[in-house]
């Protein structure tokens, strides 16, 4: 069961691709907050927790140890290597990040793969990021700059990282493209399940 | 060699209703040549998966599961679309795949891999990359990666359907050769041009039953609808492209003559007014922007667009479907429902990249007939295609690169003289060698890993900075090494211009939300201070990343320092594939734009299209996964690395530079406090 297949190890990393394509798209919507992160730098946190999704994604999908922390760490060196401005401080960050989403589903022995599970990987992810990013971007602001940077940080990470990603896996599932996955497995119990009561 | 079994097998794919397989009987004994043919939807792919045996029971439900291969790569797979297929960034290194994971000795991977290069009929140089040659090219790289491992069985699922006739009678030729005394079992729709190469045929009817099985001629004789007439010569190419009203026309010309990038240059040209002009690209997919079929058609507010909307669908066959998801859908079923999604928002000019490819005739035809509705609305219909059925029906035909040659059908062109592409004269160089660079800087030489201890103990060497006089000192070795690393001024600018960026938006951050006073003069110096420390951190890695191959950097994490090796094949595939996902989230962004969905900026386009983008990298996945899996990779724990990871007397100067950079940051900062004043 914990196994990685082959499919479990390349949907991993595509999910991870996926994002550090698309991830050179997103800067767009940084600049849509520029009014508010102009006059407070700190509300920047609120979009931190898009760049958490490729491990709550891959651990809601593939539902095995690791997928989280593979995907983000692709997502993490595609971005590194495309042209990020952190550097290798990038790789850390996916490697914290998906370490943190890991640690929420490790929690729960990797058996329960709902909402609230996808919220506190999303949090614990966020959480250790901010350690990261307080201590090696930014050590001269003050504390409670840096506090209210943690509380934009954690509500991004239980909404835009846990909420929306689970929201996404959904509408993947609808899809079909997680048909041969775990995460499809539940989708078809469910269904059938319905058919058989209805008839 | 062994027999290939089917005994009753059983087969109900997760999300489906019905079994694929239900209680399958087929025997393919040792070296027979077997065409499975029917409609599209009746299961061949399946079935040549069972045989292959990778029919996953996590998967679905399986019972009377098949033997699988007794070693890696005893059978064969080709997949119907090769890009998919494609995990290594040259297209030796790619054919190398297999004899890797069969753990096989370094010079026997090399000398495997020219010899299945050559008997494939790869005539690209060992060198190129994959995924930027002809689609008939790839797909001879993927007939080199199976025969590789020498298989005994070859099995090929519609290998050519989507490459123009002359390109697939270039990979019948090199399969045909190839399978000389191995099994081969084809899938395939079009049973003429492998007719009088095989000894069997079995035709497959809806969930896999079969319908006919026996010889060639016996088959076709009962079942005379397997036999296709040529299509009629269509009209004779013209100097101009023709965009007009109520006119269809057809852009032809060999893969890579540029018909994708004309559709997508008129499309950025005349698409400015929204809904003025559509483009449907060749995976209909990247079209589908709605959760229900009927959604793709418009807003149902508006009682005559919905009247249209539901006489669209009943023509196109698709009204049973209307409440289903478009991914859901067949391809034939995704190919109709993109053509009537764009014709209800009533462009005034229809552009579609290759809409027949890979269908069979009944689907082709349903496809044909929604193009001349659309032809006949009174609306520029222009697709791009190498389909002899689509130019006949075309009133107009324009023609890229090249006089056409006289006959384009698969039939006439089956049987020409030796496969060669124009220009490829000469014996192309097969060897596996590293990744060539654009244009070769000193830090090539070095060993990947040197490459990233630079960038890691640079970074860690930064936190040494605490002064704004020390950091700027810090940055020195940094300006005068990045010339041996940076190849052109304005790829490094380019490079750089994010990481300084970040500095000053740091600079700032902390001018404004130090402890300091906000924006004194005292701010503004920790400020530097702290733009110079970020750069120190990032800048080194940055520049000495420029010189990192990923392929390289498997072969050292892999090949010398023995991480896990299916992961980092895993992600060094998906690393050399990030270019292709690029082109795909581009289509996928710019089909939104046109259609409406917002600009490339909108916060709804950006996620449709994040969502549009993990759905075809999730299908993309799990055909690689096949392909992979074909070539042994499921047991390649312990495998080999065709290439060595060498470290050489660069590396010790390499060494020296990461630990220079490690200790200056602290000797520059000791440097400025003993300076006198």
């Amino acid at each position: 069961m914990t196994r990685m297949r082959t499919i479990d190890l390349l949907v991993s990393v595509a999910i991870g691709a996926a994002f550090g394509v698309a991830f050179l798209g997103y800067g767009a919507l940084y600049s849509l907050i520029g009014p508010l992160t102009a006059a407070f730098k700190p509300a920047e946190g609120i979009l931190a927790g898009i760049w958490f999704l490729p491990a709550v994604l891959a651990a809601l999908i593939v539902r095995k140890p690791g997928a989280a922390l593979l995907a983000e760490l692709v997502a993490a060196t595609l971005e590194m290597i495309l042209g990020g401005q952190w550097g290798w401080g990038t790789v850390v960050s996916g490697l914290l990040q998906g370490g943190g989403v890991e640690i929420g589903f490790l929690i729960f022995a990797y058996r329960r793969f709902t909402l609230p599970v996808a919220m506190l990987g999303g949090v614990i992810a966020a959480a250790l990021e901010w350690v990261w990013e307080r201590f090696s971007y930014y050590p001269e602001m003050s504390w409670t700059f840096a506090l209210l940077l943690l509380a934009f940080f954690l509500v991004s990470g239980a909404l835009l990282c846990g909420a929306l990603g689970w929201a996404a896996v959904r509408a993947l599932g609808a899809t079909g493209a997680l048909d041969a996955l775990p995460a499809g497995r539940d989708r078809d119990r469910e269904r059938r399940a319905a058919a058989t009561t209805a008839a | 060699m062994t027999e290939l079994l089917l005994d009753g097998v059983r087969w109900r794919p997760t999300g489906r209703d019905e079994p694929a397989l239900d209680g399958l009987h087929l025997r393919v004994p040792a070296g027979q040549r077997v065409l499975l043919t029917g409609v599209s939807g009746s299961g061949k792919s399946t079935v040549l998966r069972a045989l292959a045996g990778l029919l996953d029971p996590e998967a679905g439900d399986l019972e009377q599961a098949p033997a699988g291969p007794s070693r890696p790569g005893e059978r064969g797979l080709l997949l119907q679309n090769p890009a998919h297929a494609v995990v290594g960034a040259t297209v030796a290194r790619d054919a190398a795949i297999g004899p890797e994971n069969a753990a096989l000795p370094r010079p026997e991977i090399h000398e495997r891999v020219r010899r299945a290069l050559e008997a494939a009929a790869v005539d690209v140089d060992g060198s190129r990359d994959p995924l930027a040659v002809s689609g008939g090219q790839q797909q001879r790289v993927a007939l080199a990666g199976a025969l590789a491992l020498r298989p005994e069985a070859m099995l090929l699922d519609e290998p050519t359907s989507m490459l123009d006739a002359e390109a697939a009678a270039t990979v019948r030729r090199a399969v045909l050769a190839a399978s000389a005394g191995r099994t081969l079992v084809i899938a395939d729709h079009h049973v003429e041009p492998w007719r009088e190469h095989l000894d069997r045929i079995v035709v497959l009817g809806p969930g896999a039953q079969v319908l006919a099985d026996g010889p060639p001629e016996e088959v076709l004789d009962r079942r005379p609808e397997l036999q296709e007439t040529e299509p009629a010569a269509g009209p004779s190419p013209e100097p101009e492209l023709r965009i007009e009203p109520g006119l269809l026309t057809v852009v032809t010309g060999a893969s890579g003559a540029g018909k994708t990038t004309l559709l997508r240059s008129l499309a950025a040209e005349r698409g400015r007014r929204p809904g003025s002009l559509l483009l449907v690209p060749q995976d209909p997919a990247h079209f589908f922007l709605a959760s229900t079929v009927r959604g793709e058609l418009g807003d149902a507010a508006d009682p005559a667009a919905a009247a249209d909307a539901q006489s669209l669908l009943d023509r196109a066959g698709l009204a049973h479907l209307a409440e289903a998801n478009p991914h859901r859908l067949s391809g034939g079923e995704q190919r109709r429902l993109a053509i009537i999604a764009a014709l209800a928002a009533r462009p005034d000019v229809l552009l579609l990249d290759e809409p027949t490819v890979g269908l069979d005739g009944e689907r082709r035809a349903a496809v044909l007939a929604l193009l001349e509705e659309a032809r006949d609305r009174g609306t520029a219909v222009v697709a791009a295609s190498h389909d002899p059925v689509l130019v006949a029906a075309a009133g107009s035909r324009h023609h890229l690169g090249g006089a056409p040659s006289p006959a384009r059908t698969a039939a006439s062109t089956a049987e020409g003289p030796a496969a060669t592409d124009p220009g490829a004269s000469d014996e192309p160089d097969r060897r596996i060698l590293p990744v060539p660079r654009p244009a070769p800087r000193p830090a090539d030489v070095l060993n990947p890993l040197t490459l990233c201890l630079i960038g890691i103990l640079a970074a860690v060497g930064s936190y040494a900075v605490s002064t704004w006089q020390g950091g700027l000192l810090a940055l020195l070795p940094t300006v005068l090494l990045a010339p041996l690393v940076l190849r052109s001024v304005r790829g490094a600018a380019w490079r750089l211009a994010p990481v300084l960026l970040s500095a000053v938006s740091l600079a700032w951050t902390t001018a404004l939300l130090g402890e300091a006073p906000a924006l004194s003069g005292e701010a503004w110096l920790l400020g530097l201070k702290e733009a110079c420390r970020i750069t120190a951190f990032v800048a080194p890695g940055v520049i000495a990343l420029t010189s990192l191959d990923v392929t390289a950097l498997g072969d050292a994490l892999g090949g010398r320092l023995r991480w896990p090796a299916r992961p980092v094949v895993a992600v060094v595939a998906a690393l050399v594939r990030a270019g292709h996902t690029g082109r795909q989230w581009e289509i996928i962004t710019s089909t939104r734009v046109l259609r409406g969905r917002g600009g490339r900026r909108s916060p709804r386009m950006l996620a449709g299209a994040t969502l549009a983008l993990l759905v075809d990298s999730l299908r993309g996945a799990e055909q690689q996964a096949l392909a992979l899996d074909a070539r042994g990779f499921a047991t390649a724990n312990r495998r080999t690395w065709a290439l060595p990871s060498r470290f050489t007397r660069a590396d010790l100067v390499g060494g020296a530079v990461a630990a220079l950079l490690l200790v200056w940051p602290a000797l520059a900062q000791l440097l400025w406090a003993s300076l006198p004043g």
